[in-house]
């Protein structure tokens, strides 16, 4: 287990003693989840999970853990919200990161004596892992730190703020780093007095919200068998300029700006112009071609009968073939054919035995029937004379 | 219930049109009797003071499928039954994939072999028997019924697809100096286009007769074959210089957007994407607008045109613009082209793919599965992989809507997601994407073949990640009825076990492999084989394990048809002689040590040692003599302690002892490391 966790020594060098200050007590844990944040940020994300996997070896950390993580998510989405108001004083909200981050190193002597103390049984060949970076990071006194201020880490997490604010990256990346050198004193001072409101840091950050993304690469890189590997990599890729993929998502980002919104009406009318052509029917065909899937019981198998014609159609009743939209009733009552009639004498009673027997033939249709009376009803126009002769 | 619904409303209306056609009263009471609710008395008794107007209701219509659907949908998997498709005939049962798909593909050739004979010969099947008349059982017409020369004869020809008679009544008409309408001459080239003007070849005629199908019978055992048709389509006819189409294009008296449309799309489909390109400048300088689907298909030809990313990019660009200054709207099939493009445009693709799905989202189109199937291929299929961010936000998306299939590209999703999820060796992913597979009707865009690729890569990553129960369970529930396991995914699996130290299941494994037919492949046996040997079991797992060794020993030894006959490896042999004495079988454990000087091969220390505790156990003291010869014989270096072992765990006769001396007299002059060997012991 350590064995595989070494690998990982060097890259959360930072964030471990950031861990090892949750232990000191849980009033400070928001703080320092806070920090965490701030120190997570610079890197990949990848790296936090990685963290996580080296702590939860730790049955004591673990709880606090949990805790950890639960309010880092709540300030990362005050922290998300503000994001707006923070892009447009990046000047501003620079300063504090820089505060903070010195507040970072400020407790990073005390906080590697704590670390060394609690897994100095198992990790002291971690120091000398061959992991380079971590080494010289785990080594770092203050005094290292102020005889050269451009930690690698620090220039890496202005790189990451840089590409996150919507302004020119390379400026603002430069920007960030002559700040970080001209308020080393300042940073000092406050070093000192300790006076910084991390919350207020925290709050103006725009820290990049953790997506479900984010926690499955956790998941993932939690259940990987090649840790050692996978930290290779990514450590590789953090290097590498194109280390921004990471944090390509599909919610963000701008669009092409080509194409304007049609509005329906036009959609509709050009699509009612044109009559099939080949192309269209075997487009149809070949998407219809797609998702047909030979039936997996029987039930499916009458379905795609009955959609072939081969089957009777269910509910099955006497209607089947008959293409006529004619209701039950249109077949069966035809006394309103009979108006024109007289209302009584032989010409009513022959034609109510008429409609009787249509009324029972199934083979003709409501039209055909309706035809028939009709018929009916000329001839005796026809014959009215002689009709009434007699 | 919905039956007696509609019985209720058909007796009102008997009830209301009895009153309302003023019947003698009889006849009313008569209908009145029978009408046993008692809500419809009511009506008629309030009808009857109000004298109100009823509306008739109209008849319910009922789904045709309404009832069978929901049948269908009470059915549920059986998990150890095969595919329905082959539940006619037992003996016809498959036990491997490659019977699944000799089986599926042989029902549904006899399928087509049928409708061929229909075709072909129509006259026999001239009497319709069914009423009503099943159109899809009868042959159709495909010979055209309007004779000579004429413009309605073409169109019917076109209508029927006969590429070649169409051409050449065409050319007739214009020899004649008819003058063909523009509209006929524009499905004149509709049809050369699809076809690519391909001759009638036999193949060619068959293969258009196969499209003419009607879709109502496209049943999905033919989507391989349709799929390798269209294969051999787009690489047997390419566009032709001077073919037919652009004959004809050129001679047309007057020519409209879609003449150049459907040539741009034609050429683009057989290949010709220079020629279609320059199709698209013609067309720009007659001043036409292109549609929709031209541009589509433009953007699909553009990794032809350009050799570089950033080209193509630029490219794919000029059309876009293009279509928003022509006002055409792009719908779904513009950006599953162009991201397709984006596949093919390395780094760039991957900046230029979001902003393309932001502009989808900014139109309001709804990406389809293609969609995401480009995007995931754009992001993971590179050198390096990124991380598991866009995939899992794709599947969070897929999670949330059903599809419907909308592009032919939509088909791969699936199994280029699970890849994703192996490559990035994430199970949590793995089994949300299974999830979006299962829901509603999704799980129709895999076909056979991709159904099986999709669970031998899902049950790989299982193997690797999962607690061995889970993955069992899986493979239980799996194994036969959903898809034939793999031969890397045995391998795998007997790894899984190998991890978990759950050997003891590797029995039935063998016993699956055999049904799978991988039971005369090295590498499965050979890890099999060390797997069961490796350690000393207890008895009962040592008997089990013997008994496969006998199979395994079995396969090696029998030739199947004209196979060649498995050529044993000296550590197979090893392994099995190893697994045999450990069950104490002596004979057959000897019968393979035989076999190593048959084939001249050298048994390890261990076999040998092995073999003797075997021998010692059973009380063999002959076979321990042949042991030393044999050691002896192969002159190997163990020999002499195999002998001094003999001589003192095993209860000797005076015969057999001098047969032990007889041996070491042969190899003692040969050998003085063994010697020193044995002294030491």
């Amino acid at each position: 287990m350590w064995s595989r966790v070494r690998g990982w020594g060097g890259a959360a060098g930072g964030s471990c003693r950031l861990a090892a200050r949750l232990l000191a007590g849980p009033a400070s844990g928001r703080e320092a989840a806070g920090v965490a944040r701030l120190e997570g940020r610079p890197h990949r994300y990848r790296r936090l999970p990685k963290i996580q996997k080296l702590f939860s070896t730790s049955s004591v950390l673990s709880t606090e853990k949990d805790g950890s993580t639960a309010s880092k998510d709540s300030t990362t989405e005050v922290a998300s919200k503000s994001q707006g108001s923070t892009a447009e004083t990046p000047k501003q909200k620079l300063l504090d990161l820089i505060g903070n981050m010195k507040v970072e190193v400020s407790y990073r002597k005390k906080l590697q004596q704590l670390k060394t103390r609690e897994i100095k049984k198992q990790a002291t060949n971690k120091l000398e892992g061959p992991d380079s970076e971590g080494s010289v990071l785990q080594k770092t006194t203050e005094d290292v730190q102020r005889g050269k201020p451009l930690n690698p880490e620090l220039v890496e997490a202005a790189a990451a703020v840089a590409s996150s604010l919507p302004l020119n990256k390379k400026q603002t990346e430069s920007e960030l780093l002559a700040q970080l050198r001209r308020h080393e004193e300042t940073t000092d001072k406050q070093k000192k007095g300790g006076t910084i409101n991390i919350r207020n840091v925290i709050s103006e950050m725009a820290v990049k919200r953790q997506s479900p993304a984010q926690r499955g690469v956790r998941i993932s890189s939690r259940i990987s068998l090649e840790l050692d590997e996978d930290g290779q990599r990514i450590k590789l890729e953090r290097l590498s300029p194109q280390s921004f993929d990471s944090r390509r998502s599909l919610k963000v980002g701008g669009r092409l700006n080509i194409f304007t919104k049609a509005s329906t009406e036009t959609e509709n009318t050009l699509k009612t112009v044109s009559s099939p052509t080949i192309w269209d029917l075997e487009f149809a065909k070949e998407i219809a071609a797609i998702t047909a899937q030979p039936p997996r019981n029987g039930f499916e198998e009458m379905i795609q009968w009955t959609k072939e014609g081969i089957l009777w159609e269910f509910p099955i009743d006497n209607e089947a073939g008959m293409e006529d939209d004619a209701e039950f009733h249109e077949h069966i009552f035809l006394e309103k054919h009979l108006e024109d009639f007289p209302k009584q004498g032989p010409i009513r009673h022959f034609m109510e035995l008429v409609i009787c027997g249509l009324s029972k033939n199934p083979y003709l249709s409501v039209k055909q029937k309706v035809e028939h009376i009709e018929w009916f009803q000329k001839y005796f126009e026809e014959k009215k004379e002689f009709l009434q002769e007699i | 219930m919905a039956a007696r619904r509609l019985g209720g409303s058909s007796w009102q209306q008997v009830v209301s049109l009895s009153r309302r056609c003023c019947l003698p009263g009889g006849r009313r009471e008569r209908y009145r009797c029978s009408s046993s609710s008692t809500a419809l008395g009511k009506t008629v008794d309030n009808s009857e003071v109000t004298q109100e107007e009823i509306v008739l209701p109209r008849r319910k219509t009922w789904g045709k499928l309404a009832v069978l659907q929901t049948l269908a949908s009470t059915v549920n998997k059986d998990p150890t039954a095969a595919h329905y498709m082959f539940q006619d005939d037992p003996f016809l049962m498959p036990r491997n994939a490659a019977n699944s798909r000799l089986f599926s593909l042989s029902k549904e050739s006899g399928r087509n072999a049928a409708k061929y004979i229909i075709k072909q010969f129509p006259q026999y099947f001239d009497k319709t028997f069914a009423e009503p008349n099943i159109p899809c059982l009868m042959p159709e017409t495909f010979t055209p019924q309007i004779e000579g020369v004429s413009e309605e004869a073409l169109k019917e020809r076109i209508h029927l697809r006969r590429v070649k008679d169409s051409v050449d009544l065409f050319d007739q008409l214009v020899q004649a100096g008819t003058t063909v309408s523009l509209e006929t001459t524009n499905s004149l080239l509709d049809l050369l286009c699809f076809y690519g003007d391909g001759e009638s070849t036999p193949e060619k005629e068959k293969e258009e007769e196969d499209l003419e199908e009607p879709g109502v019978n496209a049943s999905e055992q033919k989507a391989p074959k349709r799929q390798f048709q269209r294969g051999s389509q787009s690489s047997g006819s390419r566009w032709r210089e001077n073919n037919n189409a652009e004959r004809i294009f050129k001679i047309m008296p007057e020519r409209n957007a879609h003449s150049y449309c459907t040539m741009i799309r034609g050429m683009v489909k057989h290949g010709a994407s220079a020629k279609a390109y320059d199709m698209y400048i013609d067309l720009l300088n007659e001043r036409h607008k292109a549609d929709v689907h031209t541009f589509n298909a433009l953007i699909t030809a553009v990794p032809y045109l350009k050799e570089r990313f950033l080209e193509r990019w630029e490219l794919a660009k000029v059309f876009l613009n293009h279509m928003a200054q022509q006002e055409v709207q792009p719908n779904l099939l513009t950006f599953n082209a162009l991201l397709k493009t984006l596949r093919r445009c390395g780094g760039v693709g991957r900046s230029m793919s979001l902003l393309a799905i932001k502009e989808m989202e900014a139109l309001d189109i709804e990406p389809s599965l293609a969609t995401y199937d480009h995007l995931l291929f754009i992001f993971y299929r590179g050198a390096d992989l990124c991380p598991s961010g866009i995939i899992s936000e794709v599947l969070d998306d897929v999670e949330k809507r059903s599809f419907t299939p909308q592009d032919p590209d939509d088909a791969n999703f699936f199994g280029t997601a699970m890849q994703v999820c192996c490559d990035l060796k994430d199970i949590k992913l793995a089994y949300q994407l299974n999830k979006a597979m299962e829901k509603g009707d999704n799980w129709k865009f895999l076909d056979m073949d991709r159904l099986n690729a999709y669970w031998s890569k899902f049950f790989s990553l299982l193997c690797m990640m999962e607690q061995i129960d889970v993955v069992l369970k899986w493979y239980k529930e799996m194994s036969p009825s959903h898809f034939y396991p793999t031969p890397k995914n045995i391998l795998d699996l007997l790894q899984a076990l190998d991890a978990a130290n759950h050997l003891e299941a590797i029995p039935s494994v063998w016993e699956d492999m055999k049904q799978l037919g991988f039971n005369r492949r090295q590498d499965l046996l050979q890890e099999l084989l060390s797997l069961m040997s490796r350690e000393q079991h207890p008895e009962e797992i040592q008997l089990a394990f013997a008994k496969c060794a006998e199979d395994i020993k079995a396969v090696y030894e029998q030739s199947v048809r004209e196979q060649a006959l498995l050529e044993w490896t000296g550590s197979a042999l090893g392994h099995v002689a190893l697994l045999f004495s450990r069950a104490g079988r002596t004979q057959d454990a000897w019968n393979m040590m035989e076999r190593f000087q048959q084939i001249n091969r050298i048994p390890t220390d261990q076999v040998m040692e092995e073999f003797l505790n075997c021998a010692k156990q059973t009380n063999c003291p002959d076979e321990a003599i042949k042991l030393v010869k044999l050691a002896a014989a192969l002159g190997l270096p163990s020999s002499q302690r195999l002998k001094s072992r003999t001589e003192k765990e095993f209860e000797l006769s005076e015969k057999q002892k001098k047969t032990l001396e007889s041996i070491k007299s042969d190899s003692d002059s040969s050998d003085s490391d063994s010697d020193s060997d044995s002294d030491r012991e």
